[in-house]
């Protein structure tokens, strides 16, 4: 029995047609993966249902009831909840707050409850298997433990549909991991679930069923069970994409950088060499340090003792005095540390660049639009005019343009922290072969990812990250994920050694 | 004109469109991408749109214009360039105007500077003092200059590195820079302040009075019919210097970035510290300009009085001038209409006889609000009415 049906739904933006008759079904009790690239329509679906836009054609039945013309608020109350990418939480109030936002349990004149909402908390999460404490404030979870409070919210208003849009990219494997656990005894009591993710991974190991679409139109469905992940990703890029091998082992360069027990907050000792056109992947769970060693090497982040040597040189001091070394950094979450939203693509493109040579104040603009277009060109940049506005692009075609922001200012040492991050499939591939193209060229490119797959596809060596140490340094044939997963882990303290 | 916000939500995808440059010698972009053979009358529909979005103060100026002219005819009289002459050398426009650049600058970085009335009112005080006492005119234009820049450092040093919130650093020094110079104009000696104990004011028997007050405040270059006074220039010419900064120079894109995205900003390398002190050190150096044409211009500062309320008419003209208060969007041209609309609201009430003086403030509160709800509901009622109601309550 379908719990959804989206029949014929089609979507028209202006004259921009993004979704073309398009079916859509949701059994009781299971989870779908609805999959596509960037712009394939996916969000569109979702906001239909949701009730955010109204369809141009087609019916939707959800349990059982037709809705010619949901509203938001309707579909929440039928059991639609919408756990969006971006958290929705509130900072200020405590975890049970939260939960409760909007539907407190209240006395006359609107006293609050405050002791019967958090017993209330309690059993949720109990019954959910959640340990976090209610009376936190949500300012201080982290943004996994946000994520579930997201997710136990919308259970708790007893949806029985929850749109899960990639709720996975905030968290770490642990975390994800945890979170499946609930997905699953939550699927066997009967609730179902649309996934949006662009990790195919995480699709075959959690999801029963799929749905791709490609430029709004139904492209393939079916249950995971049949599929074949080439041939999902086949469907989602169309046949431009070729899951090529894309590593070749280079010759490298001297040591360019190093780090000498590199100590800052939530990292220690850290020790590491690496060579001119070298690439390294920084793993570890959330937590581990990784990210943090990076930002430090940025200046983004102090570091309190041991030494960084760049080109043999000691850096010291702010993000501008490593810039002057030729670092650059692309941070994690883009939307919150990269994008500057009022200004265009080229204004986005030629920012550090900027920032870098403030001694020649005026602004050359025709120069700088002939360095955009070798940039555009250079990394495949899908904008049309320089002039567009950055939120104009899609995810992945953002992060191209941040990259260009580095390539730019002639980084010779490239940091990207989680750069695939909302990226979808076919941009991804684009982005990490322009790491080994970059690193070809002399670039030395450090990369902290969660995804073991994308660090197999393009690293030399893997560092691994546990407790803010460094837990094992990996060759390029080393890496497997289950010894990245077990050092991360520190399995191997106990178990491996012989 | 494509709408940004509609193709954010919407992922639309530009694959498969890219015709590379899409742009002209001068570096304006090309809007008419959807239709590539537009008539006349559809590209000055585009252009219109265009102008509307971008440069809306100028028709709010427009706007204002008109109606001053018809309550200037309907009072029997002739409407004249001697009118928007007036408008030009008004109070409102040179003093307040010169300002308001700092001003801007200081929103777009999403601050605000409270204090610049009463720093205006004290770096008169400081410039009458100096020329009373060096009858130089060169040491009376760096006294005016050099107050400014400690009043503007010390709002942004404690804003900036201290990080008080400006709104907070600036309602103190206002409250101290004005009692400060109050203080001093009754410390004075009479020969210094060259007036009573309640006013600073320039001493005539100063042999550099003529060129300072009578050859340069006071006077205008005549052109024709038309005469522009020489404050009115040097407020001009402030105004085309920061336009310049704004659009042209690294140090104007950074003063956007930190008010678009600070943190993005920071990770871009821009000194986001800095940026910020620096905005109010600009205001502090245009205060000193707004001194130098007020002490010439009127001659004199009453520290308890003079400069009342100048902070709100500067915020007042930015935000006329089409400057987001959130900061990082806003053209400083904006600046120099929305600084004249305001002057020219006070003369339409003014030349209404049956207006007391005592109402003008309400008119004027009444404009602003109005101008703004035209300018931010106008784009909310064209998407409420394009997609129905919910969709615009979903994006917002």
């Amino acid at each position: 029995m379908n719990i959804l049906e989206m029949k014929d739904i089609s979507k028209s933006f202006d004259a921009n047609r993004v979704l073309h008759n398009v079916d859509f079904s949701v059994a009781v009790g299971e989870i779908h993966a609805l999959l596509g690239e960037n712009g394939a329509g996916k969000s569109t679906l979702l906001n239909i249902l949701a009730g955010v836009y109204p369809r141009d054609t087609g019916t939707i039945v959800f349990d059982g009831m037709t809705y010619p013309h949901p509203t938001i608020s309707q579909m929440e109350k039928v059991g639609v909840a919408f756990v969006h990418q971006e958290l929705n939480v509130v900072n200020d109030l405590t975890v049970s707050e939260n939960l409760f936002f909007n539907r407190e349990l209240t006395r006359p004149f609107g006293i609050l409850r405050a002791a019967e909402m958090i017993t209330q908390t309690h059993e949720l999460f109990e019954s959910l298997g959640v340990k976090l404490d209610p009376n936190r404030k949500v300012g201080e979870l982290k943004t996994s433990e946000k994520q579930l409070l997201e997710i136990c919210r919308a259970l708790h208003t007893d949806a029985k549909l929850l749109i899960l849009d990639e709720p996975t990219t905030a968290l770490g494997n642990d975390e994800i991991a945890h979170l499946f656990a609930i997905l699953r005894r939550l699927r066997a009591a009967g609730r179902s679930f649309i996934f949006v993710s662009h990790k195919m991974p995480e699709v075959f190991e959690i999801a029963d069923t799929y749905t791709v679409l490609r430029n709004g139109e139904l492209i393939s469905r079916g249950t995971i069970n049949e599929a074949v992940p080439i041939q999902i990703i086949k469907d989602m890029v169309g046949e431009h994409y070729a899951d090529k091998d894309v590593y070749l082992p280079r010759e490298l360069g001297d040591v360019v950088l190093e780090l000498r027990q590199f100590t800052g907050a939530g990292f220690r000792d850290v020790e590491l060499q690496v060579r001119r056109g070298e690439v390294i992947g920084f793993t570890g769970l959330a937590g581990s340090g990784a990210s943090e060693v990076m930002q430090a090497m940025f200046g983004a982040v102090p570091y309190s003792a041991g030494e960084i040597l760049i080109n043999g040189h000691k850096v010291h001091g702010e993000i501008p005095s490593f810039m002057r070394s030729q670092v650059g950094m692309l941070p994690t979450n883009r939307k919150e540390n990269s994008v500057i939203p009022d200004f265009s693509v080229l204004d986005n493109v030629v920012s550090a660049q900027h920032a870098l040579s403030g001694r020649q104040q005026v602004i050359r603009r025709v120069k700088e639009l002939v360095r955009y277009e070798a940039l555009k060109k250079r990394l495949n940049i899908r904008s049309q005019s320089p002039y567009d506005s950055i939120a104009s692009l899609s995810g992945g075609n953002q992060q191209k343009v941040f990259l260009a922001r580095w390539l730019n200012t002639d980084a010779k040492v490239l940091l990207l922290d989680n750069p695939t991050q909302g990226v979808d499939v076919g941009a991804k591939g684009e982005i990490y072969s322009q790491i080994l193209d970059l690193a070809s060229a002399g670039t030395t490119i450090l990369i902290n990812t969660l995804e073991i797959p994308e660090i197999m596809k393009v690293s030399d060596r893997c560092v691994v990250f546990y407790a803010g140490a460094v837990a094992a340094v990996l060759d390029h044939d080393q890496i497997n994920e289950h010894d990245v997963m077990a050092y991360s882990t520190n399995a191997l303290d106990s178990a491996d050694e012989e | 004109m494509k709408d940004t916000r509609t193709s954010a939500t919407e992922e639309t995808t530009t694959d498969n469109k890219t015709t590379g440059a899409l742009t002209d010698a001068t570096g304006t972009p090309q809007v008419e991408k959807s239709n590539p053979k537009p008539n006349a009358l559809g590209r000055a529909w585009q252009f219109l749109k265009t102008a509307w979005g971008e440069h809306s103060y100028i028709f709010v100026f427009l706007v204002v214009l008109a109606v001053y002219a018809f309550t200037i005819t309907y009072n029997g009289k002739s409407f004249s360039a001697g009118h928007i002459s007036a408008i030009l050398s008004s109070q409102n426009t040179v003093v307040v105007g010169t300002m308001a650049i700092g001003m801007a600058l200081v929103i777009i970085t999403g601050q605000i500077d409270l204090s610049i009335g009463s720093s205006m009112v004290l770096c008169t005080g400081v410039t009458v003092v100096v020329f009373n006492v060096t009858n130089s005119i060169i040491l009376t234009v760096l006294a005016a200059l050099g107050s400014g820049l400690v009043c503007g450092a010390v709002n942004g040093l404690l804003a900036a590195y201290v990080k008080i919130p400006p709104f907070i650093v600036t309602l103190g020094t206002m409250l101290i820079y004005r009692s400060l110079t109050l203080w001093a104009v009754r410390a004075t000696p009479r020969e210094i302040t060259g007036s009573g104990s309640s006013q600073f004011s320039l001493k005539s028997d100063n042999s550099a009075y003529q060129a300072l007050r009578m050859n340069f405040g006071t006077s205008s270059l005549k052109l024709g019919g038309f005469s522009i006074p020489y404050v009115s220039m040097l407020f001009l010419a402030c105004l085309i210097l920061f336009v310049f900064i704004a659009t042209s120079t690294k140090y104007g894109k950074a003063v956007y970035a930190v008010g678009s995205n600070e943190k993005a900003a920071r990770l871009s390398g821009i000194n986001v510290q800095w940026i910020k002190a620096s905005v109010f050190m600009v205001t502090g150096l245009l205060v000193g300009v707004a001194s130098i044409i007020q002490a010439s211009k009127v001659g004199n500062i009453t520290p308890a009085s003079s400069g009342r309320s100048y902070e709100m008419y500067a915020i007042a003209a930015v935000v006329l001038g089409g400057i987001a208060m959130s900061g990082g969007r806003g053209n400083i041209l904006g600046v120099l209409f929305g600084a004249l609309s305001y002057a020219a609201i006070d003369f339409i009430i003014v030349s209404i006889p049956a207006l007391s003086a005592d109402i003008q403030d309400t008119f004027q509160g009444l404009v602003l609000i109005l101008v703004i709800m035209v300018q931010t509901a106008g784009p909310v009622l064209r998407e409420r009415f394009r997609r129905g109601p919910k969709a615009v309550a979903a994006t917002v």
